[in-house]
């Protein structure tokens, strides 16, 4: 039972953290059509940003990533700001490339303000253990799967049940109709920036503990949040996140009981072997376009 | 890639030496034949080595680029595989050329076939679903075989890197003046190719499906078999500059083909203007060349190690904000002022 039990744990450890950076890719897609590919560098410049106030100012850690929010909110305005408000004409491909410039401007620029040494980020709480059912689960896991399960149940409600996740939907259906309509758009994109900066810079906090924070620590959570995206749909705000628990939960148990250096490998090949067959993904619906 | 234009339309009674000059293939010659001089004349006019061996990898990192401007530049697609297919090409054609002893030419053949056969599977996967997804896919190939290149020891040597000497051409053993050449060969080979892929019918299809996808499916256009062919080619020409890259260095590191070799040549198609074949090369001088020529000897901040990133990242926002057309239109925006006329030829028959 433990040998189920157990990576089950582990990996809804990490799929919380997909599942949190791939909401700030659905997010940003839904509301401003653009693909987000420097969702992760921009969670590792907040996150380093968190590591660098703890490590050479010795803020205590949740002081650190208030500070981290602040930088992570203030990354989204910028970029939606000086860049991505300013593309209304720019194709779609343009706006993914202009991510991936995103990508490199935060890689470069973070050695240079926060130093090149690699530093470390503790866990919030340090130690402890629960035992269930035969299997180990300690505090800071617990901690990890609640924020990430709470955070995307929270964003659920708002997106349904308030105005503005009324809003928010609605600028995701149509950007011009809801504009029409009275909908503040520039508003809702900007916000979406910014909350897709915060979650990302929260999925970096939490699988720092386990790493060390170099300019790279995020690329694996990039691409499983990218593929958890694929997975799930991009119809849908729930896809991504079921898409993130599946991944992760499948990338334990290939490790564990195929092969221990391809099973993440080997899982991103079944994805795509299984996108042959549902090209929409999990809960996608029939892509249309008109002439 | 509209450098032709002016050839097939310009008038029959003007000279043979404008003929020439506005003739595609005939500049890509002399380009090539200035790049073929470089090597005996930069040593006269003291050329150093490390300038000569940065100049030859913006040769190679062309020949990556002009296949991705291909993709970029007619179907839309990004593939940020580049890389990764880079590598496959130089690993294989070090284990070909060194380990088996077949020699240069199978190496070569082996990095360009091998990788597109790859492509091509990746391709049929992806591009069935949506356009967006083949720069995940590509994204995620290019993290597997970046793992592969790691932990595949009896083939590149792992993280220790897979060493490789000049190859014999001919019967003539290569030195790195010659191996300049040879790229400069391969460089101006892979223009015309590309050149002439663009203006064939299979050009007249690219440039329906970019136009419209919907209408030229209208008009009986195969969208996914020539989405499949762009990416096709980009992915060959990857395996060649990879394979270019093993033999002008002479060793490959798995730290080599990582994510931002992919972004950087990206960067080099972007800045140098989507379609333009010289603009290309430009912007691969412009993206690989400039920082390791200029950038790094500026006094103060030539030290910060990330710095060519920031440039690069930079410029590509820059270029997608201001100028859409890269360097090409930034150079049709210096040369109006000098060009009042119309095009003469325009409404003339062909």
């Amino acid at each position: 039972m433990d040998q189920v039990l157990q990576p089950l744990l582990r990996s809804l450890e990490t799929g919380s953290v997909y599942a949190l950076a791939a909401l700030g890719i659905i997010i940003v897609w839904r509301t401003s059509l653009v693909m987000h590919f420097a969702q992760g560098s921009m969670g590792m410049f907040s996150g380093t940003a968190v590591a660098y106030v703890l490590n050479h100012w010795g803020l205590p850690l949740w002081q650190a990533v208030l500070v981290g929010v602040v930088v992570a909110i203030a990354l989204g305005f910028l970029v939606d700001f000086a860049v991505i408000r300013r593309l209304k004409r720019a194709t779609a491909v343009g706006k993914e490339i202009i991510t991936l410039g995103l990508i490199m401007v935060f890689l470069g620029a973070a050695p240079i303000i926060f130093g090149t040494d690699p530093m470390l980020l503790p866990k919030f709480i340090p130690s402890g253990d629960v035992s269930l059912g035969g299997a180990n689960l300690s505090y800071n896991g617990i901690l990890n799967i609640s924020v990430g399960v709470l955070i995307a149940l929270g964003l659920f409600f708002v997106l349904q049940k308030t105005k503005i996740g009324l809003a928010i939907r609605a600028t995701a259906s149509s950007d011009q109709t809801a504009r029409l309509m009275g909908i503040p758009t520039r508003r809702v994109t900007l916000m979406s920036w910014a909350l897709a900066g915060v979650l990302g810079m929260l999925a970096a906090v939490m699988i720092a503990p386990t790493v060390t924070v170099t300019p790279t620590f995020m690329n694996t959570v990039q691409v499983a949040a990218l593929f958890a995206c694929v997975l799930g749909g991009f119809q849908t705000f729930y896809g991504p996140v079921i898409g993130a628990y599946l991944i992760a939960v499948a990338a334990n148990f290939l490790k564990l009981y195929v092969s221990s250096v391809w099973g993440e490998q080997l899982m991103y090949l079944l994805i795509l072997v299984f996108l042959l067959f549902r090209p929409n993904g999990l809960i996608g619906k029939t892509y249309l376009q008109k002439v | 890639m509209t450098t032709a234009t002016p050839a097939r339309t310009a008038a029959p009674t003007k000279g043979l030496a404008s003929r020439l000059l506005h003739n595609a293939h005939a500049q890509f010659l002399v380009f090539g034949l200035l790049l073929c001089l470089l090597p005996s004349l930069g040593s006269a006019l003291g050329l150093k080595a490390s300038t000569l061996q940065t100049l030859g990898f913006v040769l190679i990192y062309s020949i990556a680029a002009l296949g991705l401007n291909l993709l970029l530049g007619y179907s839309g697609l990004v593939s940020l595989g580049t890389s990764g297919f880079m590598g496959l090409g130089a690993y294989l054609a070090a284990y070909l050329q060194d380990d088996l002893g077949l020699g240069f030419w199978c190496g070569v053949l082996a990095a360009v076939v091998i990788p597109t056969v790859v492509g091509l599977l990746v391709g049929v996967v992806s591009l069935r679903i949506r356009g967006i997804y083949l720069a995940i896919v590509t994204l995620c190939v290019s993290e597997i075989l970046l793992k592969t290149f790691e932990q595949l020891e009896w083939f590149t040597k792992g993280t220790a890197g897979k060493q490789s000497h000049y190859p014999s051409l001919f019967g003539f053993q290569t030195g790195r003046a010659s191996m300049f050449v040879v790229c400069a060969v391969a460089l101006v080979l892979v223009m015309m190719l590309t050149h002439n892929t663009v203006h064939g019918q299979l050009g007249r299809a690219l440039h329906a499906m970019r136009s419209s996808e919907v209408a030229a499916r209208a008009m009986g256009v195969n969208i996914l078999k020539y989405k499949l062919f762009a990416f096709a080619l980009a992915t060959a020409y990857a395996g060649l500059a990879g394979a270019l890259y093993l033999f002008f260095l002479k060793s490959s590191y798995p730290s080599t083909w990582n994510l931002f070799l992919s972004l950087n040549v990206i960067a080099m198609v972007v800045v140098g203007g989507l379609r333009s074949i010289f603009g290309t090369v430009a912007g691969a001088f412009i993206i690989f060349a400039v920082p390791e020529l200029v950038l790094k000897k500026l006094p103060v901040i030539g030290d910060v190690s990330g710095l060519p990133y920031i440039f690069s990242g930079i410029l590509i926002i820059l270029v997608i904000m201001f100028f859409p057309q890269g360097m090409k239109g930034v150079a049709d925006l210096v040369r109006r002022p000098f060009q009042r006329r119309p095009a003469s030829g325009k409404g003339a028959p062909a």
